[in-house]
């Protein structure tokens, strides 16, 4: 006689509350396979934990966002956030996609640069320029976005050393109805800094302003506040062309579009609640369309998303290692992927999915890493299907930030495979070993 | 172990606690289970009748059997006789 399938046996306590709106999902979402290539199959041949992005999604992304913004507005560049994702193999697809390269470290420059950037297509952000950094920009003829007044006359004495011009903006924070407003970052406009610093610029000799920036903070919410933003930008670029009759030649509004993860506290899923990047199109090119610029005088727009353009095409594929109960009888469940790998798991509900249909009899767990740290955990409250150790896990929209963030602890970082336009995996970088940390120790003899 | 006087099991699984107001839920074959304790059985005589009839090896079972019988006691549904059983 057959046997019948076995479910481990549950209870769990009915507690009342304010009833969820939403009720309960009658059945629970699985991750089977990404681009068509079984997770069980991908977790044989590179491991588990295991970092997948997929090219296709990274691609059909950019092509939603490109078309959102170039079907209303007539002159846009995409600049590639490195410190988003700068595994090379993702950047380069960034810029086969047209994506110029945005960087904040000398670091990120000479990545750009290697993976054959023209240096003109380089923006380069960030509080912390040295006067070698400045020298590698000018040289390269990038885009330098000024910070402090102390970055600016560096840059003036480095010019007057090298006897060449450099392409300047100049980074500016302002109130865009975003609190508490991002103002550690570039020259505030309400109180006239940012004015004063286009002056400043405008007068010496070897500097050509060439644009504003602005980033007004990271995943926002609201379309509007980039409106408010492209509208102050718009009148900085007016008042440069009264005054100097000069046209800078770009407005960049920074990055900062929301990614449809569901930050830690929203009531709402993301995917319910984030803009679309039709909204934030709209918003940003009906500013600077109605603003006094003149149509033939409109400025490029630059677009530093990083986020919204990469967090969709990264999964974490995880394996359960063991269930237990805390001494309140609560479920917890111990994964191996912690959060030196996840950093974002620190503000996002990140969604883990089963790879296939399981009991739907669900249960609220607390899903731990394996680091022996107190702080490690992945998701502090999800209602979860009761699974066996060795159960394989799906963690999605994990591309942004995780593989720049994540930190060496404990134990090695695992392959990072990318799943191209053909559905073919490649190891894009490979799982550390002994060998390549102890490279960078000096162990003095005695 | 036995199941605690104020406790009340219907047949599709819910579970009333009348001395601390708790409401429970049991899945089939937790309600399954529980119904077998009720009856007197103990862990053995559960253990044999479930690797006969459910496709599941002896050591998971036993490993889930204490694990659902630590969460009864801690919601006060069953409760030993004799804190010192083992003797």
């Amino acid at each position: 006689m057959e046997k019948l399938a076995y479910e481990k046996p549950v209870i769990s306590k009915i507690t009342a509350g304010v009833p969820n709106k939403f009720g309960l999902p009658t059945k629970l979402k699985t991750i089977s396979a990404i681009d068509g290539i079984a997770v069980e199959k991908l977790m044989q041949e590179y491991g588990s934990p295991v970092f997948v992005i997929s090219e296709k999604t990274i691609r059909e992304t950019y092509a939603d966002a490109k078309q959102a913004f170039e079907t209303r507005y007539p002159k846009v560049q995409f600049a590639w956030s490195y410190k988003t994702n700068y595994l090379d193999a993702v950047c380069s697809i960034f810029h086969d996609e047209g994506s110029w390269a945005e960087v904040v470290s000398a670091f990120e420059f000479e990545k750009a640069l290697s993976l054959g950037v023209n240096g003109s297509n380089i923006i380069f952000n960030g509080p912390e320029k040295s006067a070698d950094d400045l020298k590698l920009a000018i040289n390269n003829n990038a885009c330098i976005h000024i910070d402090h007044f102390d970055e600016l006359y560096l840059l003036i004495k480095v010019t007057r050393e090298l006897n060449k011009k450099a392409r300047v903006a100049i980074r500016i924070n302002l109130d865009a109805g975003i609190y508490p407003i991002w103002d550690r970052f570039g020259f505030n406009y309400e109180n006239g800094e940012a004015w004063n610093a286009i002056n400043r610029i405008m007068l010496a000799e070897n500097l050509d302003l060439i644009g504003l920036h602005t980033h007004i903070g990271t995943y926002i919410m609201s379309a509007n506040a980039y409106a408010i933003a492209a509208s102050k930008l718009a009148n900085l670029y007016m008042a440069t062309h009264r005054k100097f009759d000069h046209w800078l030649k770009y407005i960049d509004l920074g990055g900062g579009f929301a990614s449809k993860n569901t930050l830690k506290g929203a009531y709402m899923p993301g995917t319910e609640t984030c803009p679309s990047f039709d909204e934030y199109a709209e918003a940003i090119s009906n500013a600077l369309i109605s603003s006094e610029i003149p149509h033939e005088n409109l400025p490029v727009l630059f677009l530093e998303t990083g986020r919204a353009l990469i967090d969709d095409a990264g999964y974490l594929l995880t394996t359960v290692l063991a269930n237990k109960r805390s001494t309140h009888g609560r479920r917890t469940m111990v994964i191996d992927a912690g959060v030196n790998l996840l950093f974002t798991s620190f503000w996002y509900n990140l969604g883990i999915y089963p790879t296939r249909d399981l009991s739907s009899h669900v249960e609220e767990s607390t899903i731990y890493g394996p680091l022996c740290m107190n702080i490690d955990v992945i998701r502090d409250a999800i209602n979860f299907p009761q699974v066996k150790t060795g159960e394989k896990l799906v963690i999605e929209r994990v591309g942004a930030y995780n593989m720049t963030q994540w930190m060496q602890f404990i134990t090695f970082r695992p392959n990072v495979v990318l799943i191209d336009l053909d559905g073919q995996p490649h190891i894009i970088r490979k799982k550390e070993e002994l060998a390549s940390l102890q490279n960078f120790e000096q162990n003095p003899k005695r | 172990m036995k199941i605690t006087g104020e406790i009340k099991i219907s047949d599709n699984g819910f579970v009333f606690n009348s001395r601390t107001g708790d409401s429970f839920n049991l899945n089939p074959f937790g309600l399954e289970l529980l119904k077998n304790i009720e009856t007197g059985k103990d862990f053995d005589q559960i253990k044999n009748e479930v690797l006969d009839r459910f496709d599941i090896d002896d050591l998971t079972f036993e490993k889930d059997f204490y694990e659902f019988c630590a969460l009864l006691k801690h919601h006060q549904i069953i409760s030993q006789d004799d804190p010192l059983d083992f003797k």
